[in-house]
């Protein structure tokens, strides 16, 4: 028997467990080139700001051990012509779509929200309120739990809809972060963003990148990620969506087990653009060969010692 | 667009060109017979220390065979470590990928601007013309280099029977030079450049030179850039760079290969 690969994030289901990372996947035309993007669980665009933004001058990558620098800063359409342009080829596409949001202010999440909320082709959106690489806002509302609680209830209240909050690891406790999203309302987490990180020329003595930090991602942090789907699991009740150096079946199995409900796949897209579709096939081989008849019979079975 | 592969490939011949330049064609390319000039392949290592892959511009290919040829120039650990490959070592290429260059129309004179390790995608593209009918004696095909050693593949660019000009910075082959001085060079000395069309592939301060020869002489062209790039595939946006109309541009998958006075270089 084909083991049943349905999850459901707070009451939309997907097809599978995988999803694309935000910022790995820009607004999926690329990948619609390569594979129906139906084959995904739901895609996650770019972050969508209020205005259009182009970003860090380059280098804004670097390699490093196992996985990669980034300090893109957040470029992106903006708001209007994500509408204009984007949104209506992601509508055709049958698979979940979610929108990533960003801001610099509470106010700049709550319009680019309000915005999305009347588009009905966006299913959920998830709420950045943990990326490393801009200097206002981002980062700063994701480490505070009164700013992330007041960011994601402002959203609240406009985005009628599922909202994830995605949640940063450069934190003393990430599980009181997920608490005070939950209390301003947030419907499920993605864990984890990027790990703040640098890298230095030792010839030029420069940073290897424009921003002089940026966000750490791939198979490098992955450990520090499952650590921290566990111990958002263990605190609520609330969805994960696990991220952080997803490669293989396997990878996508351990968060599974460590409580993930889905997972989104980043930096191995930029390795092998067919990553997801390739974990869910194997997916499915390890769960028969195991007799597991549904993927969500996964979610948190880590048996801890 | 095409759809690139992603599939392994084998390396069926390594050749040492000397001054740490080397040729290596690979086989079992499914795509090989769509690589046109100026496409490149993602090139992915059999081993975890190389984390990303690594962009390699196609220098030949042989359609019915399956096979294509890269030339890379050991500059750090990963091209170390292609260098390193033995016959029949696995490698993964996600390509072709990228705009590729726009043939010229035949009666068109041709200055070919390669600098270093940039000539590999240029005696791609000279073979191509001169496989299609280009009269030989149109096409002006500069390459510049430190010394005679960066020169390479000598033989194989004079059997295609253009006109070649090898420039050096210490003289020791060719003109004594930059290879964009003894090309302004040429074009000054030339009555009108109306029918002319410039292509160019080399180190940003060639490209540089380049692109404002072009502008200043009123030829157009196209240039192929290099950046680091994470994917390949434009979904990264690790390697923009700035164009002259505002805005940016990915390297990988809106060019490589720009037109002149497209991009601010």
């Amino acid at each position: 028997m084909t083991p049943d690969m349905k999850v459901t994030i707070a009451g939309v289901e997907l097809a599978n467990p995988l999803m694309t990372a935000s910022g790995c996947c820009g607004y999926g035309e690329e990948l619609a080139n390569l594979y129906p993007l139906s084959r995904l669980g739901a895609l996650v665009t770019k972050s969508i700001t209020l205005k259009p933004r182009l970003g860090h001058p380059v280098p804004r990558t670097a390699e490093t051990a196992s996985g990669m620098l980034n300090a893109i800063g957040l470029a992106n359409v903006g708001i209007d012509d994500f509408i204009r342009e984007k949104i209506p080829f992601l509508a055709k596409q049958k698979t979940v779509v979610i929108v990533n949001v960003a801001g610099s202010a509470i106010d700049e999440y709550v319009e680019v929200s309000a915005r999305l909320n009347d588009q009905p082709a966006v299913d959920m959106i998830e709420l950045n309120i943990s990326c490393p690489n801009v200097n206002e806002g981002g980062m700063e509302f994701g480490a505070n739990s009164r700013l992330t609680e007041q960011s994601v209830a402002a959203v609240r209240k406009v985005f009628s809809r599922p909202i994830i909050a995605k949640l940063s690891p450069n934190v003393t406790s990430i599980a009181d972060i997920a608490d005070a999203a939950a209390q301003g309302g947030a419907d499920a987490f993605s864990v984890i963003n990027s790990l703040v990180g640098t890298s230095v020329d030792v010839d030029s003595w420069r940073p290897r990148l424009t921003n002089n930090k940026g966000g750490l991602t791939g198979p490098a942090i992955k450990p520090v990620a499952l650590a921290m789907v566990n111990a958002v699991y263990e605190r609520s009740r609330l969805p994960i969506v696990g991220i952080g150096g997803i490669a293989t079946w396997s990878d996508a199995v351990e968060f599974m087990l460590c409580g993930a409900t889905a997972m989104q796949v980043g930096t191995a897209l930029f390795i092998d653009p067919f990553t997801p579709v390739k974990i869910v096939n194997e997916m499915k081989t390890y769960l028969k060969k195991k007799k597991i008849s549904a993927a969500r019979d996964l979610v948190g079975k880590v048996r801890k010692y | 667009m095409i759809k690139p592969a992603c599939e392994d490939a084998y390396l069926i011949q390594s050749k040492d060109l000397r001054n740490s330049y080397y040729s290596l064609t690979f086989g079992s390319f499914s795509k090989a017979g769509q690589c046109r000039p100026g496409h490149f392949v993602h090139v992915q290592l059999p081993c975890s220390d190389v984390f990303l892959r690594r962009p390699m511009s196609v220098a030949s290919v042989s359609r019915g065979k399956k096979e294509i040829e890269i030339i890379l120039k050991v500059l750090g650990r990963g091209t170390r470590m292609m260098s390193d490959l033995k016959k029949g070592d696995r490698i993964n290429i996600l390509g072709p990928l990228g705009v590729p260059f726009r043939l010229p129309r035949r009666s068109q004179t041709v200055i070919m601007v390669a600098g270093g390790v940039g000539f590999p995608p240029l005696l791609y593209l000279a073979t191509e013309m001169v496989a299609k009918g280009h009269d030989q004696a149109l096409i002006e095909f500069f390459y510049g280099g430190r010394s005679a050693g960066d020169i390479v593949e000598k033989p194989r660019i004079k059997k295609l029977g253009l006109k070649f000009h090898p420039v050096t910075e210490d003289g020791s082959l060719g003109s004594l030079g930059l290879v964009t001085q003894a090309v302004e060079e040429y074009i000054t000395s030339r009555k009108g450049t109306v029918k002319t069309v410039m292509y160019g592939c080399g180190p940003e301060g060639m490209l540089k030179e380049t692109d404002e020869l072009g502008r200043k002489y009123g030829i157009g062209g196209q240039l192929s850039l290099e950046a680091p790039m994470p994917c390949g595939i434009g979904i990264c946006l690790g390697c923009v760079v700035n164009l002259r109309q505002g805005g940016h541009a990915r390297v990988c998958c809106d060019g490589p290969v720009f037109d002149i006075g497209e991009v601010i270089l």
